[in-house]
């Protein structure tokens, strides 16, 4: 006992491979926390994906349980909802495996301006940079997950997707692909006026405070970023099939997830799958509020548990992150 | 015919141990995003802790290495007695409000005095990773600078049970540092800040605008004692001294390297690894206080370091499929 060794070499540093540490840096270089090593870094920006594919099944739901689950001032615009599993094996964040539940949606700005976009009221995603990329700027609502969404077979005909987190099972699918059309479709499908919608809230550490802001990343790519539209999409790539194509469907609401549980009862019309390029720019904010706290309110409205009392949501299994 | 199944339970109605999603709740209870479902929600506040095992390596290292890892300003490091002393530790977090995880971090002893002569003494944290996405997350909201990672801690064996022990971390593909020997229970000096209930903790938090215009350093504070609006007395750590290992350097076997992914084993240059010491403790951790700010502005043209579609080195590991 007693062997010991630390390597201190930073050989990608001297040939050009990393960008420079980040406490040799000037401070508007640095864009996340930790400052000594953010969990994502200034080498994410521009962020692009290339040959990333896409898996959305088309899903009808209750109007209701949508308008529910969507916060003022975003308003539901129909209730048709893309439900997408993506395979990102190309990105300025690494690969990962990402899911995320997209519903038309506006928002009336001050000054009567209505942007219109695609909301999401959940995401789920493989690994840490891109969760914090996406939660901490823009408010992508991004958790971890166990996500497992492929194609196989002869010609790729037949699909599988899984989705799980804290032992339980949020969602399962599987089967092939006809090529036959899709009845229906989301509302922003292929219009370049309508971008994404994220509510974003950023409590005060003091939580005397959150800032709650309605975030929106455009179609159209600013100038910086070149030209043309953040989405590009690969035609030749494209498989589809119909609900009765979808072999099997499970979703289910959870203790620590509660989409099953809020959309309820949805209508699967068929899945679209596509391979792309994107870039997602800065995001602009369209809406802001402050919501203050005083002593009262934490105590009324956020101290909600109870001292070294755990509970059923704070049991599951150790989570060991996978990225060994 | 398919099969399609959708099981629509809201288990917030099953219990009263779930809340409500925060769209059914007054707005001053959205504590964080998304409305509908959040990664954490306010069933993890009063954020509570119990008989969680620490285990933290005891760290000599120079003054030009804490103070470069101490950003300054506004953080001055410690000059006083035992300043050279870093802890380098591992948790294992048995019962939280956040659940169970495994957690890694360095604690600096630094300290913060205000343009008004007001000093503040802590522990800073340049590291931590976490195995947890919803403690990561509440973490980052009072600026703890914590990632994800692959982490172990392991102590069995021997006359006593727990007599040997194993600890590792590792992130995409990388191997961050590894650590391994046996408990021979040899005195072992801590960090200047263990046992002082005058002494908090430090994180430097970074709120970045969507719009990458600007971005807000924000120092945050913890301190020993707790506010009193959490309704427990005393001071937010309390160890169980009964159940306290410890190991002197000569008995651990060390490793630990920088990887392009982290650099902590660049920046972190260990002259000795002092020893080991391992503990339970419960633990409360309150809101933060904002003791010093500043906020940095970006020009419009701003567009970052990397080049769109072309992939280096650190954009390439494998694939996750997730937690």
């Amino acid at each position: 006992m007693g062997k010991q060794a630390n390597e201190y070499s930073y050989p990608w540093l001297e040939e050009g491979e990393v960008p420079p540490l980040p406490l040799d840096r000037d401070r508007i270089h640095i864009i996340s926390q930790g400052v000594a090593d953010p969990v994502f870094d200034y080498d994410i920006v521009p962020l692009t994906y290339t040959e990333s594919r896409w898996m959305a099944f088309v899903v009808e739901a209750d109007e209701a349980a949508l308008k529910a689950i969507t916060p003022d001032p975003i308003d539901l615009h129909d209730n048709i909802l893309e439900f997408w599993y993506v395979i990102h094996r190309n990105t300025m964040l690494g690969p990962y495996m990402e899911f995320g539940v997209t519903e038309s949606a506006t928002v009336s700005g001050a000054d009567a301006q209505v942007w219109k976009g695609g909301y999401y009221p959940y995401m789920y995603l493989s690994n840490d940079s891109p969760i914090f990329a996406g939660r901490e700027p823009f408010g992508f609502p991004k958790k971890a997950a166990y996500i497992a969404a492929y194609e196989h077979g002869t010609n790729d005909n037949y699909f599988n997707m899984t989705m799980e987190r804290r032992g339980y099972v949020l969602h399962s699918a599987n089967g092939r692909y006809s090529d036959k059309p899709v009845s229906v479709k989301p509302t922003f499908y292929g219009k370049t006026d309508w971008g994404r919608l994220n509510y974003r809230i950023t409590t005060h550490p003091s939580v005397a405070y959150s800032d709650h802001q309605v975030t929106y990343l455009g179609s159209e790519l600013p100038p910086q970023f070149g030209t043309g539209h953040r989405f590009q999409l690969d035609p030749s790539s494209v498989r589809t099939c119909t609900g009765d194509d979808v072999r099997t469907w499970y979703m289910a609401g959870t203790p620590f997830d509660f989409m099953g549980g809020s959309l309820g009862n949805v209508t699967v019309h068929g899945l679209i799958s596509f391979t792309f390029n994107l870039i997602i720019p800065p995001a602009s904010i369209v809406w802001e509020k402050r919501v203050e706290r005083n002593d009262d309110d934490v105590a009324k409205h956020l101290l909600f548990s109870t001292p070294y009392k755990y509970t059923m949501r704070h049991r599951f299994l150790t989570p060991y992150y996978p990225g060994a | 015919m398919p099969s399609h199944l959708n099981v629509d339970t809201k288990y917030w109605t099953l219990t009263d141990e779930i809340p409500a999603p925060p769209v059914e709740r007054d707005i001053k209870s959205w504590i964080i995003g998304n409305p509908s479902d959040p990664l954490w929600d306010i069933d993890v506040l009063p954020l509570t802790y119990s008989d969680s095992r620490w285990s933290a390596f005891v760290l000599d290292v120079d003054a030009d290495t804490r103070q470069r890892l101490c950003p300054n300003p506004p953080l001055t490091i410690w000059d006083g007695d035992d300043a050279e002393l870093v802890e380098y530790w591992y948790v294992q977090h048995n019962n939280t409000m956040l659940g169970p995880y495994l957690e890694f971090g360095v604690t600096i002893s630094a300290s913060h005095t205000d343009a008004k002569g007001n000093t503040w003494k802590g522990g800073y944290y340049p590291y931590m990773y976490l195995t947890s996405d919803s403690a990561v997350d509440a973490g980052r909201v009072l600026g703890f600078p914590k990632k994800m990672a692959y982490i172990r801690c392991t102590e069995h064996g021997g006359e006593k049970g727990d007599d040997f022990y194993g600890f590792s971390m590792s992130r995409n593909g990388y191997l961050l540092c590894a650590q391994q020997g046996k408990y021979d229970d040899a005195p072992v000096k801590p960090p200047f800040f263990y046992g002082k209930t005058d002494w908090g903790k430090f994180n430097m938090k970074v709120i970045t605008r969507p719009d990458v215009a600007s971005s807000e350093w924000q120092l945050t504070y913890l301190p020993s004692k707790l506010p009193p609006a959490f309704n427990v007395e005393g001071h937010r750590f309390q160890i169980k001294n009964e159940l306290t290992r410890t190991a002197s350097g000569d008995s651990i076997d060390w490793f630990q390297q920088a990887t392009p992914f982290d650099n902590m084993g660049a920046e972190l240059k260990v002259n000795e690894v002092k020893g080991l010491i391992s503990f339970t403790f419960d633990l409360v951790i309150p809101p933060a206080e904002v003791v010093w700010n500043e906020t940095y502005e970006r020009p419009a043209s701003y567009r970052g370091y990397a080049t769109p579609y072309q992939y280096g080195l650190r954009q390439q590991f494998p694939i996750h499929q997730g937690a």
